[in-house]
């Protein structure tokens, strides 16, 4: 189990994240919602460790994350926002060289990399450099490096980010398979209607607060709302959308 | 419209000239800075060089002295100005023609071919001008003084003026040019093919401008210049031929420089109009090629095998190192040019007259397959610049946001990320160097001394890598980059040019000692202490509180300002 309690993060005075408290269990997956700048990926790279929080507490299975942090990440899988790669390695060389980094055992590793590559199609390419990788293809390498080590806590930050339809089904099937089986998985995304299938839990962040933690059946019944988009559009989204299309396109006639 | 869209495109591309992939994102504000260090550093050269002017000037010389002298000088302007421009040159070479960033981010605008076209020429014209004004700034102002023809009044003055800054500029404008021909040349290729070719052009570009600065010959005085044993060596060689060019122009033209300087006008009016079309054909036939061909071919097989280097960890973090320095361009160029420096200084050494003496005395009938000074220096002189440039070359970052992955799994502790570097040092720097040298030592010494040495050598290459180890606490190309570091750079140039001579000294000793066991065992054990010693320094300051690994090389600070002012 993921417990976040009372994290806050600010950036030279600049609040990003306050007072997020949440609980992320095992067995189910946990949607991780809200605006641009709300503070989702912020949370999600404190929750890595990628950077530190100002205050507050994180929790992994009762153990605050920081008292054993290389502990902590043996157990942990991440998939960050944007593509970053080490473009000059092949797909190969990089999903190794991340093998050997978590000091993985060479064979077993070497065969799960090779069945993943091939269960994601990316085999015929892996010894391509990843500069030649689409979108895709590089979110595809971030995936694999993220699950090679059977991670028992999974972060996912927009994990669906170029992917074709074929491969976000995989996904998305993948993600409740993996929850299924005892992960711990947290998943951030703007696609709602995604998040509403794929997550037994949400939580919507705006401002960098926390303004709902509930499964999203019980939020449907709470909020009387038929969709998340509703309830996110209520929680969320403070303009009223269709004004703003109005006079975006009154703005671009003028 | 076009006026504006010329002024902002000629902005962009004339603060793209530098290639800033070197600098870390977060140090990139900082373009602005290391331009300016760099017109700093030509400046500081152009003062040094104006102040022998002030020197030579005040002086009264004989006729012959005064013109061997003006030429000598006016040589030595020249070549550095293409070798200054030529670098330059070697360096921006990726925004010398549009890229495949500009080509995707302004051909869905609508922009003329012809005012992108011209807005990139302007760019490039301006770095030009502002190379050559930066290296003369200070330099132009007194050496036409000192350079002009006696007795020939203020219009003398004027004229040498005139003629100085227009042949200063023509040089350069000559090998800016030559350089784009090749590359607008190679441009038609196929982009694979041409990105590939660009990587070596890039080095022969580099290597060519050194060597011929600090190989050519020199021939300034009339006899040589007309001597008939040395016209094929003057048709190929461009610095004397804006000598000559320099002297017509400055209004005391010599019979031996008349034909050099013609050679001048007309390689400067090929090579001009060979980058004019050069530009041109980029402009119409690159720019679709670029979007419609990608940048790297797809291969098929897997890539060159590399052996283990300890545990898992330290293996991945050591072939990660030689992956990203074998297959990143700019890193490539910047290690080549401390090679390239360390052949200099070797062949600068052994051309000295105390080494050429040394060699002439010796014994032997073939001075260089006896035990001798001079190859012991050269030896110890290629392991420093190894060592040094690459340990230079690793703290700049590649792709410094995809370094996320090394922070999720730091998983080992800093001595084990020490040993990686250690190893990366030994494999790309040491090794290589120690087998060079045990190759042409085997091959010239008897095999005793030969062994003697290498142990030696290895001996300093350890102690190399532990000074270079000294709070590099930090995985080689992942750590941001700040340009204001590069003062140590001079610092090391500084200890080379003072290391040099001490260094004839200590290899003296070391010949000795190859020739008696006794001496021979105290070096080896004075060594093994230094290296011992080193290694114990570098492990204990990595194994102190509060040491840990560094991706940033600006640390966080510890107390924050809230930037209140009042105004």
């Amino acid at each position: 189990m993921l417990e976040l309690r009372n994290v806050r993060k600010s950036f030279r005075g600049i609040v990003a994240v306050e007072n997020v408290s949440f609980l992320a269990r095992a067995g189910e997956v946990t949607g991780y919602l809200g605006p641009n700048g709300s503070g989702k990926s912020t949370t999600m790279k404190m929750i890595t460790g990628l950077i530190e929080m100002t205050s507050g507490t994180i929790l992994f299975e009762g153990e605050p994350i920081h008292r054993d942090l290389i502990a902590y990440k043996q157990r942990m899988g991440y998939v960050p926002e944007e593509p970053h790669l080490y473009a000059h390695l092949s797909g190969l060389e990089y999903l190794v060289m991340v093998g050997q980094l978590r000091n993985l055992p060479s064979t077993p590793t070497a065969e799960r990399i090779d069945g993943l590559l091939r269960l994601l199609s990316l085999h015929g390419d892996r010894h391509v450099p990843i500069s030649a990788y689409s979108k895709g293809m590089r979110q595809k390498v971030l995936l694999i490096a993220a699950l090679l080590h059977n991670p028992e806590l999974i972060l996912l930050d927009e994990p669906f980010s170029g992917l074709d339809v074929s491969s976000a089904l995989v996904l998305r099937s993948l993600i409740q398979e993996l929850a299924a089986r005892g992960k711990v998985v947290l998943f951030s995304s703007h696609e709602l209607e995604t998040v509403e299938r794929v997550c037994s839990r949400i939580v919507i962040l705006h401002h960098g607060r926390v303004v709902a933690d509930d499964s999203i059946e019980r939020l449907r019944t709470l909020m009387k709302l038929p969709t998340l988009e509703k309830i996110f559009s209520q929680l969320a989204v403070e303009q009223d959308t269709a004004m703003i299309s109005r006079e975006i396109a009154d703005l671009i006639q003028a | 419209m076009t006026r504006l869209q010329f002024r902002v495109l000629y902005q962009q591309f004339l603060f793209r000239t530098v290639d800033l992939e070197l600098l870390s994102a977060s140090a990139q504000g900082d373009s602005v800075k290391l331009l300016g260090q760099l017109a700093a550093l030509l400046a500081f050269l152009s003062l040094m060089i104006a102040m022998v002017g002030i020197a030579v000037g005040g002086g009264k010389l004989p006729t012959a002295q005064r013109l061997a002298m003006s030429w000598g000088m006016e040589h030595f302007l020249l070549s550095t100005t293409m070798l200054v421009v030529g670098l330059f040159a070697v360096l921006s070479w990726e925004s010398m023609f549009p890229d495949r960033r500009d080509v995707l981010v302004l051909a869905p605008l609508p922009i003329h071919a012809a005012t992108l076209f011209l807005a990139k020429v302007a760019a490039v014209a301006t770095t030009l001008s502002l190379t050559v004004a930066a290296f003369h700034g200070f330099a132009g102002l007194i050496w036409p003084l000192v350079l002009h023809p006696p007795d020939s009044g203020w219009l003398g003055v004027i004229r040498s003026f005139a003629g100085y800054w227009i042949t200063m500029l023509s040089a350069g404008t000559f090998v800016l040019c030559c350089l784009l021909c090749v590359q607008g040349l190679a441009a038609l290729l196929p982009r694979q093919q041409f990105l590939r070719a660009s990587s070596m052009l890039q080095l022969a570009a580099f290597c060519l401008l050194l060597g011929v600065y600090f190989l050519q010959p020199s021939m300034l005085t009339p006899e040589a210049l007309t001597a008939p044993q040395n016209q094929w060596q003057l048709a190929w060689l461009p610095s004397y031929w804006f000598l000559g060019l320099f002297q017509i122009l400055n209004g005391s033209p010599h019979s031996a420089l008349n034909p050099l300087a013609w050679r001048a006008i007309v390689g400067l009016a090929i090579a001009v109009f060979g980058a004019g079309v050069a530009f041109v054909l980029s402009y119409l036939r690159t720019l679709r090629k670029i979007i419609e061909q990608p940048d790297i071919t797809p291969g098929a097989r897997g890539g060159p095998w590399l052996p283990r280097f300890g545990n898992s960890p330290i293996t991945a973090l050591v072939q990660f190192n030689i992956r990203t320095l074998v297959r990143s361009r700019q890193h490539r160029l910047i290690l080549s040019f401390f090679w390239g420096l360390a052949f200099t200084v070797v062949i600068l050494y052994i051309k000295t007259p105390l080494v050429q003496k040394t060699l002439l005395n010796a014994a032997s009938t073939n001075p260089w397959r006896q035990v001798n000074a001079p190859l012991l220096v050269c030896s110890i002189v290629m392991m420093w610049f190894a060592v040094i440039g690459t340990r230079v070359v690793f703290a700049m970052p590649t792709e410094l946001r995809a370094n996320w992955i090394f922070r999720v799994t730091n998983l080992n502790s800093l001595s084990d990320y020490l040993k990686s570097v250690r190893r990366s040092l030994f494999s790309l720097a040491v090794v290589p160097v120690w087998m060079i040298w045990a190759t042409v030592l085997l091959w010239l010494w008897p095999w005793q001394q030969a062994a003697r040495h290498l142990i030696v050598l290895g001996l300093l290459g350890t102690i190399l890598v532990e000074f270079c180890l000294h709070g590099f606490h930090k995985l080689p190309f992942t750590c941001s980059y700040l340009p204001g570091k590069a003062n140590v750079y001079y610092l090391f140039f500084g200890y080379v040019t003072l290391a040099v001579p001490l260094l004839n000294r200590a290899a003296v000793l070391e010949r000795d000692s190859l020739l008696s066991s006794y001496l021979y065992t105290l070096v080896l054990f004075a060594l093994s202490i230094g290296a011992i010693g080193a290694r114990w320094r570098t492990m204990t300051l990595a194994q102190s509180e509060g040491t840990e690994l560094r991706f940033e090389e600006l640390e966080a600070p510890a107390i924050l300002q809230l930037g209140l002012y009042r105004d």
